[in-house]
């Protein structure tokens, strides 16, 4: 991510609300919490956030109201956070202008994976780029291959978002947890064995490309490119 | 009613008029009326009678079959003292107003039961949803514990958000028709939906999941459906063999749409095959890990049932459970 995205959170339960704060920050991104829950619309064109974490049962308060008025006053996208899963409101939350629903009780991968997602849509789609370039090769995201000095290789689903997920953390360790996690949040459910066999295949066409050591193991951490 | 019954309850009085006529006619003989006249005045006095008997009868046996269709009729038959036209007497009124007073009384215990049953649902969903804050703020302080205790919690955390759905789902099980929404839903979005939802289990259980054919469109409502495969990718992640591989595969059939939940796990011993949709069945699997509730495949069993979905389960013990759910994938429901 090359500039830090501002997430606003409306949130009342004051735990959750700190816990949030600090995980957020923790991810790189900034962060504005709501504290005064009267003027939240006001607040939110002061500050510009990039996206808005919105709990539509805030006490006293009409969540779905309070969502329109703010997609009136500004553009940010807003993810919804709810405790009542109800059908029908899901279908009104999205209907009513929400980018995203997701409901508590959430694990924080999940959380996380919705933010970067909702944040990947809005920001500037330029920065999604059909590839990606880092310590000298070139990942095609669309034919799904690996280009250096002028050969090729081709990927499969996993090994390309291996490398993705490499690519987007160049010169920090990525540990196997993180990988999976990365994983999954593509739809591909695969085990710590599967992800070695798919990191040997995949060191192997490195290995084709004569950069056999592009992904350092650093041992009991993970991988680094 | 047939006429025989109806004389029989009658015989006393009948005995006793037979008896005055009889009287009446020894009493005219011996104080010198004409034999001819007496025939007459009996046989008057006989056809009378027994006229009045039969339009008894007739009215008593009409009435009764009015009061048969009227129960007939009625959707919540104790209500039916409330419906029937008052009687024609003073003593048939008096009984019926006792009959009327028991049948208030239990109707009166009936709408409390009612009343008790919907409080209490609507309790255990207001708590569901109470209980699922501290438990997303316990989750977000856990991600501060580093290491093996944080594994520890997070697997505690994700069975307790189990029970709590399942809490959920047993009290919406009760009136299907407030939570249940049917309209066309993709069933890859289901299956990712459930798959994040219990990714703690899964990853932790080391479980590889395989899907295939899932870009299928179905009938039916997805967090329904999110539930009852959440149930079964539970059940595959505990009771796994050694590299548990769980596949999700989707084929159309004529007007359903099968999806198939196929694990590599431990498997049901065949005589209990039979039961593992009854309340509370737990089984030897369950009773040697432990921690299960015989609860899930039973709402799995009761909700198909609203979302009219095919549920079907085979397992070979040491081989693998495999679950059938067979979608309805065009807009034939009858019921909701």
């Amino acid at each position: 991510m090359t500039r830090t995205s501002k997430i606003m959170i409306v949130e009342d339960d004051s735990a959750i609300r700190e816990e949030l704060v600090l995980l957020l920050e923790n991810e790189g991104y900034q962060v504005f919490m709501v504290t005064n829950f009267a003027t939240i619309t006001d607040q939110a064109i002061r500050e510009h956030p990039d996206l808005i974490l919105l709990d539509i049962g805030l006490p006293g308060q009409d969540g779905f109201a309070l969502c329109a008025a703010l997609r009136k006053a500004v553009s940010a996208p807003v993810i919804f956070v709810t405790s009542r899963d109800s059908g029908l409101d899901e279908v009104r939350a999205l209907s009513l202008g929400g980018d995203d629903y997701i409901t508590k009780p959430y694990s924080v991968p999940v959380l996380m994976a919705r933010i970067r997602a909702v944040l990947r849509r809005s920001i500037d789609t330029s920065e999604h780029l059909d590839t990606m370039e880092a310590a000298g090769v070139r990942l095609s995201l669309t034919k799904g291959t690996l280009t250096s000095a002028g050969r090729t290789v081709e990927l499969t689903r996993n090994e390309m978002q291996i490398m993705v997920c490499l690519m987007e953390h160049t010169g920090q360790i990525v540990s196997r947890a993180d990988l999976l996690d990365a994983l999954w949040d593509s739809q591909i459910y695969i085990d710590d064995n599967t992800l070695s066999v798919n990191m040997t295949r995949l060191r192997g066409k490195l290995a084709e490309l004569d950069m056999p050591d592009l992904i350092k193991t650093r041992r009991g951490m993970g991988y680094q490119l | 009613m047939t006429f025989g019954r109806f004389l029989s309850d009658r015989l006393g009085r009948i005995i006793l008029w037979l008896v005055c006529f009889a009287a009446a006619v020894l009493f005219l003989a011996a104080t010198g009326t004409q034999i001819d006249v007496l025939i007459i005045l009996l046989l008057i006095l006989l056809l009378v009678f027994l006229m009045v008997q039969a339009t008894d009868y007739l009215r008593d046996r009409a009435r009764l079959r009015e009061l048969e269709s009227i129960l007939e009729n009625l959707d919540k038959k104790y209500l039916f003292t409330e419906c029937v036209p008052s009687a024609d007497n003073f003593y048939k009124r008096c009984l019926f107003d006792l009959m009327r007073r028991a049948g208030q009384a239990m109707i009166s215990a009936i709408s409390d039961t009612h009343a008790a049953q919907r409080d209490y649902r609507e309790y255990v969903e207001s708590w569901v949803h109470e209980i699922k804050t501290p438990i997303t703020a316990a989750r977000l302080v856990c991600r501060q514990v580093e290491g093996e205790p944080r594994r520890k919690l997070d697997s505690e955390l994700a069975q307790i958000e189990a029970h709590v759905e399942r809490a959920l789902f047993y009290a919406r099980a009760e009136s299907p028709e407030h939570d249940c929404v049917i309209r066309p839903t993709s069933l890859s979005e289901i299956v990712s939906q459930t798959v994040e939802r219990h990714r703690t289990l899964l990853m932790q259980s080391g479980v590889r999941i395989e899907t295939q054919g899932l870009e299928q469109q179905v009938y039916t409502d997805k967090k329904w459906a999110a539930f009852i495969l959440g149930q079964l990718l539970q059940n595959s992640a505990r009771y796994r063999g050694d590299t548990p591989v769980i596949t999700i595969s989707a084929k159309p059939l004529a007007k359903q749409v099968q999806l198939t939940i196929q694990d590599n796990g431990i498997g049901i011993p065949a005589h209990e095959l039979p039961r593992v949709f009854d309340r509370g069945f737990t089984g030897s699997n369950g009773r040697s890990r432990g921690g299960a509730t015989g609860m899930g495949l039973y709402l799995c069993k009761k909700m198909s049932g609203f979302l009219e979905l095919d549920i079907q389960l085979t397992s070979e013990e040491g081989v693998g459970t495999c679950v059938t759910l067979s979608f309805p994938a065009k807009e034939n429901l009858t019921r909701m």
